[in-house]
């Protein structure tokens, strides 16, 4: 049931693809249907930029981000960069939605500083903008929802110093140089830990790079140089989805899984049961549905000349093996996207 | 050109494409498309691909590719950024940027000159250590700063503000000279002839290895170029920036008719193919086209695009 | 008399006009070796693609084993049993031996190679050829000399079907001689198998020791055949060269100072010493087989292959060698390789014509094109060339107009020395006389010509002095006038 929700919405698009390619007739007229300004009062038309589009993560923002169109009656249009995390194809995704005018402009900025401009000329050219997810370090937006990541970080690095009793040593692989959402959870998980006086920073300065991959050869690099085989590490933290699942193949790969403690970010199918089976000792799950939902909301609140908050909260939870069944954990874990992206 | 050498030349199949194409997406998005606005964006978003596609066209005419040119890219955004962060003017900056690309790109035409290695594999190594030496130089992480006005090289003009982007102004001058060069001079000549057969080249007292040097350096030295626009539109150095350029640059050369045998390409053909492929980019977008439909798309009018000029050349 | 195993009776086939075979017969018996002799272009390679399928005559007929035999295309030929060697080797060097011998008709079993089956058949292919050829199946092509992989291609022309027929064309030219000895040992034993074999070569001696019959074609006709043992060697170089006996050119040149000189010159391999003088205002030839070194001597004086040792004097100025000083130096040439070398064939006519001296064309820094199609033009018809106009690429011309346009770029530079490596090969008569006339005049205007060509009634009535390459050294020059055809060909073989 739940499989055949995205299934035929790839086969709608596919057709879609087909058909204008064939027939330039069909496909305008849906469009000049959603576009027509003259009778009725202007439907508002708000483009979503994701950083990627093939994350679990951003599969469940964009969930959250429809349910918020469906209750405003807003049309949303999802579209991330064609590479996964390619700055230039995000920079030229805010052009264009400027130049064809869309109502407003919701966006995870990959960068805090190349977006400025690009989103500074949309505001000029009277399209608001609501960043999420990761700051922008100026611009004139409207709003900025995300989760409060050096809170998370902080979450995340008490229960590393509750697993290993306040004595150890700990290493962080971090994310990538630039992102502000995962060098805030980083920095606050260095907050913690070290305060902790037991507690010995062993490895903060290797990155996982933007790919599973690459974030698990360079988790594998990271344990071998830190001999962790053999008691030079005891925990270790990974800011992000695919870093951590990095971690986790590395560790798996090392047979070293369970035997170091292990606080990771964000869920997938495969994390979470690695919760379930031990080799992960929690996970702090941000809530992407309720930041997709938030923005949206905020942004259309903007342009119906509502007040908008500067700053919203949409919080953190930390999943372990003892919630890993309660219902409320499960909702933000697994939330029924099928029921959204129809 | 008289109507019927247009109609024999290489690109007149591409430029009916991208003519069909802009008609289709206009057809489609009618609010949107076609607008100046929309025209000068995607004029400015064409100005990096561009660029760098004139530099790759000698290279094809010339029988060989430069896999280098996305690093090229690359290391110059981070080296621009750097430099004007340590104080060095927006002119030396841009020279900076170009300098270094320029002469990996000679370094790459002496191996392929005189210790014949195939141009794949040396480019395919200068690739890797371009790449490199951005993330090196760069300390692994985007370098801001303040550009110094360099962003107004691709800024958008002001709503109602008129001003032709100076980036596209410099694309279009530098397509110019390479494609009066290519027609009109020497060494244009000497380029064509060593790609269409290098053996009646050398027979013919075509000075190869210096031809080659040369073009293989301007390949790199507009790579810079177009890493400056580049840092224009990103106004960060990015050493992750621009994976996989290289492929888009030689896929606008060998829709604009080139030919990966060497001989056959045209800087008009280039600059359309870079055209045609923003076109599409852009076109998806108005549509709201998932990405995965729109590389599609672009994958299939590639193909289509060069098996309707082999077919129309029978 | 037994019934001959192949039998050939009128065959004619022309090529866009001109008569390539003009009513030729043959006859091969059953188990024997049956040599074709004849000079280039006197139609033997014609004739074999005709016998291997490659190519159908106009007009005649052939039975194979006395039933009537017209093959449709080369795997026809390959079916009805007659199989082919051409002279260049198409084996795959880093395939095995049994890889090579069967490839493309590789026994399989559920889609996948069936190795033993392979092995077995390619082992049997290779007994065929006797004791000595016995080589290791599973070994790379790579290791084997060439007399090896010359056997590798053999076994692999007779894995196909019953073969009935063989045809093996120069099978000796890139050959030493142990190599050849281990050839011929092969070729004895599979003509116990009663297999016949049709033997193309330039070598008499070769020919000799092997053949029981022969057959001579002179300009497209049978002249000439029998059996080996009773005819000489002169007898067979007289019926190649036939008794017309051209010697000698008509007008008197008057020959002026000395343009290029050679001395001792040798390259890396070929060639291995030679001199001449090249006066202003004379034509002269160079002879020899394929093969002997008259090309690399040519490429060597271009600056187009390394000189071992030796000089090369251009107006008695000993400069560095390069095309490049060439061409500044006044030299041109004319590479024997039209279509690899010559030309650029995907360019127009007007390029290939001003590569060499586009300086001549230089206005303000750029190519006048309207100067360059205007001069191509007056070349075009001046060499009388057959085509649409200037901007038409070379490719698509007959090989006659390329060769003229390849010439077109000597005359542009306005060379003063011409070195012309087979200028009239694979040409129409016509344009090969037309060519003839354009030398002829060039050395009037006082231009020295150095004609190698493998024509010899061409060099006979053309050149001022010849002289014959013989294994890579050059013999000395006579004047055209104590040269035959007879003689020509008798120095060239080493006789």
């Amino acid at each position: 049931m739940i499989q055949i929700g995205p299934v035929r919405r790839r086969l709608l698009a596919f057709g879609l693809a087909l058909g204008i390619s064939l027939v330039p007739g069909c496909g305008k007229k849906t469009q000049s249907e959603s576009g027509a300004a003259g009778s009725a009062p202007a439907r508002l038309r708000i483009a979503v930029i994701p950083k990627g589009t093939t994350h679990e993560f951003w599969k469940s923002v964009h969930a959250g981000a429809a349910k918020a169109a469906r209750e405003l009656d807003v049309d949303i249009v999802w579209k991330g960069p064609l590479k996964e995390d390619d700055l230039k194809s995000q920079i030229e995704l805010v052009q264009s939605f400027t130049a064809q005018k869309a109502s407003g402009i919701v966006l995870a900025p990959l960068n805090d500083k190349a977006l400025v401009s690009s989103v500074d000329a949309a505001v000029a050219a009277q399209i608001p903008v609501v960043i999420f997810d990761s700051a922008l370090a100026g611009g004139k937006v409207s709003s900025f929802v995300a989760t409060d990541n050096r809170a998370a970080g902080r979450l995340a690095g008490e229960r590393l110093v509750k697993l290993l009793d306040g004595k150890g040593k700990v290493a962080v692989l971090r994310y990538q140089e630039g992102s502000a959402s995962t060098r805030d959870r980083e920095e606050g998980f260095l907050e913690v830990v070290k305060k902790a006086p037991e507690i010995e920073v062993v490895s903060d300065n290797q990155y996982g790079g933007a790919t599973t991959e690459t974030a698990a050869s360079a988790s594998e690099s990271l344990l071998l140089a830190k001999n962790a085989a053999k008691g030079g590490l005891h925990g270790v933290f990974t800011p992000n989805e695919s870093t951590t699942f990095g971690m986790l193949r590395a560790l798996e790969n090392t047979k070293l899984d369970g035997k170091l403690r292990f606080v990771g970010f964000d869920a997938s199918d495969k994390l979470v049961e690695a919760v379930r089976k031990g080799s992960i000792d929690g996970l702090v799950l941000q809530n992407p549905f309720n930041m997709g939902y938030l923005a949206v909301k905020a942004i259309t609140a903007k342009l119906k000349n509502q007040p908008v908050e500067a700053r919203t909260d949409t919080g953190a939870e930390l999943l372990d093996k003892q919630n890993i069944d309660e219902p409320a954990m499960k909702e933000l874990v697994k939330p029924d996207l099928a029921k959204w992206l129809k | 050109m008289t109507p019927r050498a247009v109609l024999r030349s290489s690109w007149f199949a591409p430029l009916l494409a991208l003519l069909a194409c802009y008609a289709l997406f206009s057809g489609l998005a009618p609010d949107t498309f076609p607008g100046a606005t929309n025209l000068w964006t995607m004029a400015r978003q064409t100005v990096v691909v561009a660029i760098a596609a004139v530099g790759m066209t000698y290279v094809i005419l010339l029988g060989g590719i430069d896999l280098s040119v996305g690093s090229g890219v690359a290391i110059t955004t981070v080296v621009v950024a750097a430099s004007l962060r340590q104080g060095i003017g927006p002119a030396g900056a841009m020279a900076l940027g170009v300098l270094l690309p320029a002469l990996v790109g000679a370094a790459t035409g002496g191996l392929v000159a005189r210790l014949r290695i195939t141009p794949f594999i040396v480019t395919l190594g200068t690739m890797s250590l371009l790449r490199g030496a951005a993330k090196g130089l760069a300390d692994e992480q985007k370098i801001d700063a303040d550009p110094h006005g360099l962003d107004t090289l691709m800024s958008a003009p002001l709503p109602g503000e008129f001003r032709l982007p100076p980036g596209v102004a410099i694309a279009v001058l530098v397509a110019t000279l390479a494609a009066i060069a290519l027609r009109y001079s020497v060494f244009g000549r000497h380029v064509t002839a060593i790609g269409s057969n290098e053996q009646t080249a050398r027979l013919c007292g075509v000075p190869v290895s210096r031809v080659k040097i040369a073009v293989y350096a301007l390949s790199g030295l507009l790579a810079g170029l177009a890493g400056i626009m580049e840092y224009a539109t990103l106004t960060v150095g990015d050493p992750t920036d621009s994976i996989g350029l290289e492929l888009e640059v030689i896929a606008a050369v060998v829709i604009g008719g080139g030919s990966l045998s060497g001989g056959q390409g045209s800087i008009v053909g280039a600059l359309i193919g870079a055209l045609l492929m923003t076109v599409i980019k852009t076109g998806c977008t108005h549509i709201g086209l998932p990405n995965w439909v729109q590389e599609i798309l672009t994958g299939a009018i590639i193909v289509v695009a060069v098996a309707l000029d082999r077919v129309r050349k029978r | 008399m037994s019934a001959a195993r192949l039998y050939a009776r009128g065959i004619t086939k022309a090529f866009s006009g001109t008569r390539a075979l003009d009513d030729v017969g043959l006859e091969v018996r059953p188990g024997t070796i049956h040599a074709v002799l004849g000079e280039n272009g006197a139609g033997k390679s014609t004739l074999m693609q005709i016998l291997a399928g490659a190519l159908r005559p106009d007009s005649g007929e052939l039975m194979l084993d006395g039933v009537a035999y017209a093959p449709r295309d080369p795997a026809a030929a390959r079916r009805a049993g007659v199989a082919i060697v051409y002279q260049e080797l198409s084996v795959c060097p880093d395939l095995t031996v049994a890889e090579n011998v069967l490839l493309g008709v590789e026994p399989r079993r559920f889609g996948f190679v069936d190795r033993g089956r392979r092995d077995a058949r390619a082992r049997r292919a290779l007994e065929k050829l006797g004791r000595e050829s016995r080589l290791p199946l599973d070994a790379p092509v790579r290791e084997l000399s060439s007399a090896e992989r010359q056997l590798v291609e053999i076994a692999r022309a007779l894995s196909h079907e019953q073969p009935k027929l063989l045809i093996l064309d120069e099978p000796t030219s890139s050959l030493g001689s142990d190599d050849t000895q281990q050839l011929f040992t092969a070729l004895a034993a599979l003509k116990e198998t009663g297999l016949s074999i049709v033997y193309i070569s330039h070598f008499l001696e070769e020919v000799r020791r092997i053949a029981d019959d022969y057959s001579v074609l002179r300009d497209g006709k049978s002249v000439a055949s029998g059996e080996m043992a009773q005819s000489t060697n002169d007898e067979l170089l007289l019926a190649m060269a036939g008794r017309g006996l051209e010697t000698g050119q008509r007008r008197e040149r008057r020959a002026g100072e000395v343009l290029l000189s050679l001395e001792n010159l040798a390259g890396e391999k070929l060639p291995k010493a030679a001199s001449l003088e090249l006066r202003r205002g004379e034509v002269v030839g160079l002879s020899g087989l394929v093969g002997s070194g008259r090309t690399e001597l040519v490429r060597a004086v271009f600056g187009l292959d390394p000189v071992r040792r030796g000089a090369v004097r251009v107006r008695a100025h000993v400069g560095p060698r390069s095309p490049v000083e060439r061409w500044a130096e006044g030299v041109g040439m004319l590479s024997e390789d039209r279509k690899g070398e010559g030309l650029a064939l995907s360019f127009p006519i007007s390029h290939n014509t001003t590569l060499t001296a586009l300086s001549r064309l230089r206005r303000r820094g750029l190519v006048s094109l309207a100067q360059e199609r205007r001069e191509s033009e007056r070349l075009i018809q001046r060499l009388r060339v057959r085509c649409r106009d200037a901007d038409q690429p070379v490719s698509e011309l007959s090989g006659g107009n390329q060769q003229k346009v390849a010439l077109m770029r000597l005359l542009f530079h306005d060379a003063d020395v011409l070195l012309l490596d087979e200028p009239t090969r694979g040409i129409d008569v016509r344009s090969r006389a037309e060519i003839h006339s354009l030398i002829d005049e060039l050395s009037a205007r006082g231009k020295a010509v150095l004609v190698v060509s493998s024509y010899l009634p061409e060099l006979l009535s053309l050149c001022d002095r010849i002289a014959v390459m013989h294994r890579g050294r050059l013999g000395d020059f006579r004047p055209s006038a104590e040269w035959t055809e007879h003689t020509l060909l008798r120095e060239a073989a080493g006789a």
